[in-house]
């Protein structure tokens, strides 16, 4: 459990962050607030220095937060509704439905996640919407996967049986019996989507492929990458950032996973 | 990959024996007599699918491809107009500006054995250069003949008169001449020759390997005696970019044209010992970092508002910090360094954000409860790192004017489709070429009346009768300094009404090892054949 703990503290040290962000750093994390390139701990005002432009790097540290959670969370709980639905219909249907629908998925894990997303934002245009929808779009298979195993087995048990004979209607049955007691399992997998969903949103952003008018962390590593032997702080803080994001989400999925009751 | 790269060992008793050698004096100094032989490693720039400067004539075309394909003239520091001869030897035009005789070098011949004659030049020029040049359709529109009264002799002729002025300031950029028997006949734009090429320069095509390197060997029957001095030249493609400056520093590759080693890195290097910053040799090339506008939106229509946009852009920090001082502050779309056609008595919009929002109150259009006063769409250019850091500050400069501009960033197609087809913008960050003459590339982004498609031009939708009559009758005003006085007074006009903002003028920067000589020797230096480069060892 001390692992879920230390995760849980991280990320919510980073959603305070994400939340207050306006308070921590006032104003435009992209306006041009001092001389380019000081070094962190050089200038009071710019604890962790500037940027090629003159942008404050604890400011972009720290709005990214928002951008990076926002996009990570969002994308993960569309993934893990879409694949839960798209599992108990299968699961609890079976039958044309089940093959449909399962060739549908898998034909969605053939291809990476992220050239899916990089495909889809490179013909929508990179706003937070659309990252949402790109990273989720690679990241609901393994959600429908894992529910349809779980509705597969819990379709035959005696509560359902009952809940047929009380006269409940067949999709009544999906979505209010056998999806609550399904969840468990998936909701383990949230830990993994938001990692990936972060890494995915990162990723984007270095590839140029993020929302240019937002500061993220993805594209303050690509922006410090062409000067990386100049200034190599530019991006070794946002990284730490990421690793540190990621790791908190990581922790509190081990965490999660050996509780007993989420156990598949 | 390693059959090509310069094996390291070899490379430290290389190094080693050179530095025993600067310890005596005398052998140091015999040092500096061209040596022949060796090969240079050059870090690669980009891969054109067709390598045809007859036909793409860009400089990631001619890095490459200069050394095996000639144009007739090349430009040159100290030769008569900027020039120096190449496959022509010398060329007058005509009074009347309808014809051009070019006396063209004897003794030369292609990589095939075959010999040169003034026909390969009739046929590059009507078949390839006005039919297919991106430039030469510009330049050779009124090309109706080419006459060829003995081999080395060719005349062209012109159905309008043709200022003699700008076809010589096109020469090295629009004359690549090729062999009119491996072409004629053929479907010009897709022979197999257009990538493994075949010309007359110092240097043939080797080979070529995707993603890794292009190889051009020696051509040993070159027409200038003693040259080439190189006996290979490796275009060496670097899995990252960026990694220019460290391949530089490693030895695997010994010069980087094209600020390939990022300008940030260039402090660094210029002290490290062995290697050596060149920012001359692109003269021939400059580029000009400017603000397209589309004169479609109803903001943009208005004058001031457009003055209030150029009055918010601070060149100084454009230029120290974006370029960190590797760029010029530009007054309009002739560069200050051409002495026949640039104006220095143009309006000029100095830094002034207080007076940008004078005008744009004037103008009508006052801050609204949020702060802003109306939004714009910006697309800054993919090209270059600096399109796209300007980008962001102009967007921040904008901001403090109180207009609202969002950043849509695209990749290269989806950029040049959206501003120069769709014109899907409101303002944009782009980087024309100047090429030493304003009618090869420079006057078709004020001229009206072009067709949508056509890049790097006039699709802002503007439309200035009293420009397009300047430029109409300079291009067929055949006395030279009426030419260039027309021109000046278009920079006037342009500077007045400002179809566009022009903000600064950079040029790039090579970074070789000091062994390599000869470098950055004339104005087209990364884009000329290298025939006298030499290593020295």
């Amino acid at each position: 459990m001390s692992s879920f703990r230390i995760g849980a503290a991280l990320l919510l040290l980073l959603v305070l962050m994400a939340l207050f962000a306006p308070v921590i750093a006032p104003g435009d994390p992209l306006a041009i607030s001092g001389q380019a390139m000081l070094r962190p701990f050089e200038s009071e005002a710019h604890l962790l220095g500037t940027d090629r432009l003159g942008r404050d790097v604890f400011a972009g540290l720290v709005h990214g937060t928002r951008t990076t959670l926002l996009v990570a969370f969002f994308s993960a709980a569309a993934a893990l509704i879409i694949g839960s639905i798209v599992g108990t219909i299968s699961g609890f249907l079976g039958g044309v439905t089940d093959i449909v629908l399962m060739r549908i998925t898998e034909a969605f894990q053939t291809v990476p996640g992220f050239l899916l997303a990089l495909a889809t934002i490179s013909v929508t245009g990179p706003s937070v919407p659309t990252l949402v929808l790109a990273i989720s779009l690679g990241n609901w298979t393994q959600a429908a996967r894992v529910t349809r195993a779980e509705v597969l087995s819990l379709r035959e048990r005696d509560f359902v049986a009952a809940a047929r004979t009380l006269g409940m209607r067949p999709f009544e049955i999906a979505f209010r019996e056998i999806l609550p007691n399904a969840f468990g399992p998936t909701a383990s997998l949230a830990a993994i989507s938001v990692a990936t969903a972060i890494l995915i949103e990162a990723a984007l952003s270095f590839l140029g492929f993020g929302d240019p008018n937002r500061v993220t962390w993805g594209s303050m590593i690509a922006e410090g990458r062409t000067v990386l032997r100049a200034a190599p702080y530019l991006s070794i803080v946002p990284g730490i950032a990421l690793v540190v994001t990621v790791l908190s989400v990581h922790l509190i999925g081990r965490g999660l996973s050996r509780t007993e009751r989420l156990q598949p | 990959m390693s059959r090509i790269l310069l094996n390291r060992r070899n490379f430290l008793q290389i190094s080693a024996s050179a530095g025993a050698l600067m310890l005596t004096p005398q052998l140091a100094f015999a040092q500096d007599a061209p040596v022949r032989g060796g090969r240079l490693v050059v870090a690669g720039d980009s891969e054109p699918a067709n390598l045809n400067p007859a036909i793409v004539a860009s400089n990631g075309v001619f890095f490459v491809a200069s050394k095996v394909i000639e144009p007739l003239a090349e430009q040159s520091y100290e030769g008569k107009d900027g020039l120096s001869p190449r496959l022509a030897t010398s060329w007058e035009g005509s009074a009347d500006g309808l014809s051009v005789t070019f006396k063209l070098r004897e003794g030369v011949t292609w990589h095939d054995g075959k010999p040169f004659t003034s026909a390969d030049v009739a046929f590059s020029a009507l078949e390839v250069w006005k039919k297919l040049q991106n430039l030469g359709r510009v330049v050779f529109k009124n090309l109706a003949a080419v006459d060829t009264p003995d081999e080395h002799t060719a005349i062209f002729r012109f159905s309008e008169p043709t200022p003699f002025q700008l076809i010589r300031n096109a020469l090295p950029v629009v004359t690549s001449v090729i062999p009119r028997h491996v072409y004629e006949g053929t479907d010009i734009a897709k022979n197999p020759a257009n990538q493994k090429l075949v010309g007359t320069g110092p240097f043939k095509f080797g080979e070529y390997k995707p993603g890794e390197y292009f190889l051009l060997k020696r051509n040993d029957a070159y027409w200038e005696k003693n040259e080439p001095l190189l006996d290979e030249i490796v275009y060496q493609f670097l899995p990252d970019r960026a990694a220019a400056g460290n391949a530089l520093e490693a030895e695997e590759i010994q010069l980087a044209a094209f600020s390939a080693v990022p300008l940030a890195d260039l402090g660094r290097i210029s002290k490290s010992s062995g290697l050596k910053v060149y920012a001359n040799g692109y003269e021939g090339l400059t580029y000009q970092l400017i603000v397209e506008i589309n004169h479609r939106r109803k903001e943009l229509a208005d004058v001031k508002v457009r003055q209030a946009i150029a009055h918010a852009i601070d060149h100084d920090f454009v230029v120290k910090t974006i370029f960190l001082g590797f760029a010029k502050s530009s007054t309009g779309p002739v560069p200050a360094y051409d002495q026949t056609f640039y104006e220095p008595g143009t309006a000029t919009y100095a830094f002034d954000p207080a007076k940008a929002e004078a005008l744009l109150d004037e103008a009508g259009y006052k801050r609204g409860s949020d702060g802003n006063r109306f939004k714009l769409k910006l697309l800054p250019a993919p090209f270059f790192n600096e399109t796209k850091q300007f980008g962001d500050y102009l967007r921040q400069a904008l901001g403090k004017i109180g207009i609202d501009a969002v950043v849509v960033s695209n990749d290269t197609p989806a950029h040049l489709k959206a501003v120069y087809t769709d014109h899907d913008f409101d303002i944009t960050v782009a980087t024309p070429v100047y090429r030493s003459d304003p009618a090869i590339s420079t006057t078709i982004l004020f001229e009206s009346g072009l067709p949508s498609g056509v890049p790097f031009s006039n699709q802002y939708g503007y439309a200035n009768t009293e420009i397009d009559k300047l430029i109409k009758s300079a291009a067929s005003e055949l006395d030279g300094a009426k030419r260039a006085g027309l021109y000046k007074e278009l920079q006037k006009k342009v500077a007045d009404d400002l179809p566009l903002i022009n903000v600064a003028e950079f040029s790039f920067i090579t970074v070789a090892r000091d062994t390599v000589r000869n470098v950055s020797d004339n104005p087209r230096w990364a884009v000329s054949n290298w025939s006298n480069v030499w290593l020295a060892k």
